[in-house]
C-alpha cells in the first residue's frame, strides 16, 4: 500500500463506522435489526471460516458442528448451572476450540475432498447426537429459555443487553474484536505460514514449516470462533435446536466465504451480510425460494469463481491482478 | 436371537448391494471428472419418481419401469453435466462441490414443489411372494432387487473392463491429458460418465422406492452415505467401493438391530472416522 491511499482509506473507515453505528438509529424496527445482528453472527462465522479456508487452504464442511457445539455448551452451561453469559461465552469458546484441535489433529491428515467430505460427516455426527443424547441437548425439542447476557457494570456504566439494539452493539464488538484477532494472525509469522501451506504444502514442508501445525492451529482457531459465535447465537434467540446446525448451515457459511472472497478479511464479511439480507427478498418467491437460491449458487460458481471482492478487485484494479493480502 | 442375526445380515447385504448402485456412480463421476457430485442422491430421487409414474400413469410392470427411469435419468444426468458441470471440470474441488449442491438444493426443492412431501410407495407387485428359508424370511420383491443390482453391478464391471468405451473411461481416469492425447473424445467420456452414473442411481432409487418409499428428500441423507462407502473402499476402485457398500449395510442394520436404533444414521460416519483413527490412508490402502 502506498502513502498515498493512506487518508483515502482512513475516511473510508471512518464513514463505514459512522454507518454502522448509526444502523439502530436508521432502522429502528426489530425485524431489520435482527437480520443485523444475524449478520453480525455469520460475519464471524464467515470470517473464522476463511481462516481455514482462505488463509489455510483447507476446505471444512463441519463448521456448523462447531456452531452448534458453542451454542449448546453455553446455553447449557448457563441454564444448568446458572453461570452468566460472560462466562459461559467463553467458557464455550475453549471448549469449542479443544474439540476442534482434537478433531483437527486427527482430520488434518487428509487432504482435498477427503477432508471435506470426512469433516461434513462430522458435522452430520454432531447433529444426530445433538438429536438423540436427550438427558442433555433435549432432542429435537431443543433448548428453550436461554437467559440474556446478565447486567453488568463496568468503569462506572451499568449496561444490559435486551433489546435488538444492545444485542447489535455487542455483536458489533464481537465482529470488530474478531477482525482485529484475525488481522494479527494473518499478518504474523503464523498466517505467513499458513498461506505457505495453502500455496504449496510439500514445499512449505521442505522449507522448515511445521504444517501439521499450522493446519491444526487454523482449525483451532477457527473452531473457538465458531463456538463463540454460538454462544452469541443462543442468548440472542433464546432457542437452540439441533436443525439450525446442520451440514446445511455449514455449506451455507463456506458459500458466504466464497461469495465474498477468500483470503482477505473484507470478503467474509460482505458475503455474510449479503447472503443474510438477500435470502429475506427471496422470501416473496414462497415454496420456490430454494430452488431459486440453488440455482443462483450455479450461476455465480460458474460466473464469478472469485467472489464479489475478487471481481470487484479485478474491475477496479485493471491494471493487474493484485492480490490483497493484508 | 441367531434368527434376528441372520435376519439382519440378510437385509444388510440387500441394502448393500443398493448403496453398492449409488456409489459406484458417484465414485466414477469422481474418478473421472474429479467432481463431488452432491446432487447424485436427487439423480436417485428423480430416478425414483420416473419408475413411480411409469408404473402410475402408464401402467407399466415394474421391471420396464426401472428400465424407462434407467433411460430417462441418463438422458437427464447427461444435459445436467453438459449444461452446469462442464464449464467448471478442472477448478478447485470447492467450487464443484458448492456447485452440486446448490444443484441438489435446486433439484429437491423442484420436486418438493411439484410433487408434495408425502410419501409414496413404488409397487412392484413382488412383495406379495413370500418365502421362507432355514427361518429367515424374504420376499420375492427384495430377491428381486438383489438379484438386480448384482446383476448391475456386474454389467458395470464388465462394461468398464471390456468395452472400447469403458477402457477409454479407465484411461482419462488415469490421466486427463494423456488419454486425450491418445485421440479418446473427452467430453463424449463425460457424458457418458454422467449417464451411467444417472441410470444406476435411478436403478436403486427404483429399488429404495419399492421397498420403502419415495419422496422428494430421500435423496440428500443417501449421498452422504454414499461418500462415506466412496472414501471408505478408494476413490475410483470398483472393487472397494462394492465391499465399502456391503460393510456399511451391514454395520447399519446390525447397529440398528443391537445397539440402538436411534443411532443408526450415525453408524457408517463413525465407522469411518474410526478407521481414519486406526487406518489414515484408507480400507484399500494408498489412494
Amino acid at each position: 500500500m502506498t502513502v498515498k491511499r493512506k487518508p483515502y482509506i482512513l475516511l473510508c473507515i471512518i464513514a463505514v463506522l459512522a454507518a454502522l453505528l448509526g444502523i439502530p438509529r436508521l432502522f429502528s424496527m426489530d425485524y431489520y435489526l435482527h437480520i443485523f445482528v444475524m449478520s453480525e453472527i455469520y460475519a464471524v462465522l464467515a470470517l473464522s471460516l476463511s481462516l481455514l479456508v482462505g488463509f489455510t487452504g483447507q476446505v471444512s464442511m463441519g463448521h456448523a458442528a462447531f456452531y452448534g457445539m458453542g451454542a449448546y455448551a453455553s446455553a447449557i452451561l448457563s441454564l444448568r448451572l446458572g453461570l452468566s453469559f460472560w462466562v459461559t461465552f467463553w467458557m464455550a469458546g475453549l471448549l469449542v476450540g479443544t474439540v476442534a484441535y482434537l478433531i483437527g489433529r486427527l482430520v488434518l491428515r487428509l487432504r482435498g475432498h477427503v477432508l471435506a467430505i470426512t469433516t461434513a460427516f462430522f458435522c452430520v455426527l454432531v447433529t444426530v447426537v445433538m438429536n438423540n443424547w436427550i438427558p442433555v441437548t433435549n432432542g429435537p425439542m431443543g433448548i428453550t429459555g436461554v437467559p440474556s447476557p446478565s447486567p453488568f457494570s463496568l468503569f462506572g456504566v451499568h449496561a444490559v443487553i435486551e433489546t435488538r439494539a444492545q444485542y447489535y452493539y455487542l455483536g458489533l464488538l464481537f465482529v470488530a474484536c474478531v477482525v482485529y484477532f484475525l488481522w494479527r494472525i494473518e499478518s504474523s509469522r503464523i498466517g505467513d505460514a499458513m498461506i505457505a501451506v495453502r500455496e504449496n504444502e510439500e514445499l512449505a514442508k521442505s522449507i522448515g514449516i511445521d504444517t501439521m501445525k499450522s493446519k491444526v492451529l487454523a482449525f483451532t482457531i477457527s473452531g473457538a470462533l465458531a463456538g463463540l459465535a454460538g454462544a452469541f447465537y443462543a442468548h440472542y434467540i433464546h432457542f437452540i435446536s439441533p436443525v439450525t446446525f446442520t451440514i446445511n448451515e455449514s455449506i451455507n457459511i463456506l458459500v458466504m466465504v466464497i461469495f465474498g472472497g477468500m483470503s482477505t478479511l473484507f470478503g467474509p464479511i460482505l458475503g455474510a451480510v449479503c447472503l443474510t439480507i438477500l435470502p429475506e427478498f427471496l422470501r416473496m418467491a414462497g415454496e420456490l425460494r430454494l430452488v431459486i437460491y440453488g440455482i443462483a449458487l450455479i450461476v455465480f460458481i460458474i460466473w464469478m469463481p472469485m467472489g464479489i471482492w475478487g471481481t470487484i478487485q479485478r474491475i477496479l484494479l485493471p491494471k493487474g491482478p493484485e492480490k490483497t493480502q493484508g | 436371537m441367531t434368527t434376528i442375526f441372520f435376519q439382519q445380515i440378510l437385509n444388510g447385504v440387500i441394502q448393500g448391494c443398493i448403496y453398492a448402485l449409488i456409489a459406484l456412480g458417484l465414485s466414477l463421476v469422481f474418478g473421472i471428472l474429479e467432481i463431488a457430485n452432491f446432487a447424485h442422491g436427487e439423480f436417485y430421487m428423480i430416478g425414483a419418481f420416473m419408475a413411480l409414474f411409469s408404473i402410475t400413469f402408464l401402467g407399466v410392470p415394474f421391471f420396464i419401469a426401472m428400465i424407462i427411469a434407467m433411460i430417462g435419468m441418463a438422458f437427464v444426468a447427461t444435459v445436467i453435466e453438459r449444461v452446469v458441470f462442464r464449464p467448471i471440470v478442472g477448478k478447485p474441488l470447492i467450487n464443484s462441490m458448492l456447485l452440486s449442491f446448490g444443484l441438489s438444493t435446486a433439484l429437491a426443492n423442484l420436486a418438493l414443489y411439484f410433487f408434495k412431501a408425502d410419501p409414496r410407495k413404488i409397487t412392484s407387485g413382488l412383495a406379495s411372494y413370500r418365502f421362507s428359508f432355514l427361518g429367515l424370511y424374504i420376499t420375492g420383491e427384495r430377491i428381486a432387487i438383489l438379484v438386480l443390482s448384482v446383476f448391475l453391478v456386474l454389467l458395470l464391471a464388465w462394461f468398464i473392463q471390456y468395452t472400447r468405451t469403458g477402457k477409454a473411461m479407465r484411461a482419462v481416469a488415469q490421466d486427463r491429458t494423456a488419454a486425450q492425447l491418445a485421440g479418446i473424445n473427452i467430453r463424449r467420456i463425460y457424458s457418458v460418465t454422467f449417464a451411467i452414473s444417472g441410470a444406476l442411481a435411478a436403478a436403486a432409487g427404483t429399488m429404495v422406492g419399492a421397498m420403502f418409499f419415495v419422496n422428494p428428500e430421500m435423496g440428500f441423507t443417501v449421498v452422504l452415505k454414499s461418500f462415506v462407502i466412496v472414501t471408505l473402499g478408494g476413490f475410483g476402485k470398483i472393487k472397494g467401493v462394492i465391499f465399502a457398500a456391503i460393510l456399511i449395510g451391514l454395520v447399519e442394520s446390525l447397529g440398528g438391530g443391537f445397539i440402538s436404533y436411534a443411532y443408526k444414521d450415525a453408524y457408517p460416519f463413525l465407522l469411518l472416522i474410526l478407521l481414519f483413527i486406526l487406518k489414515p490412508e484408507g480400507l484399500a490402502g494408498g489412494k
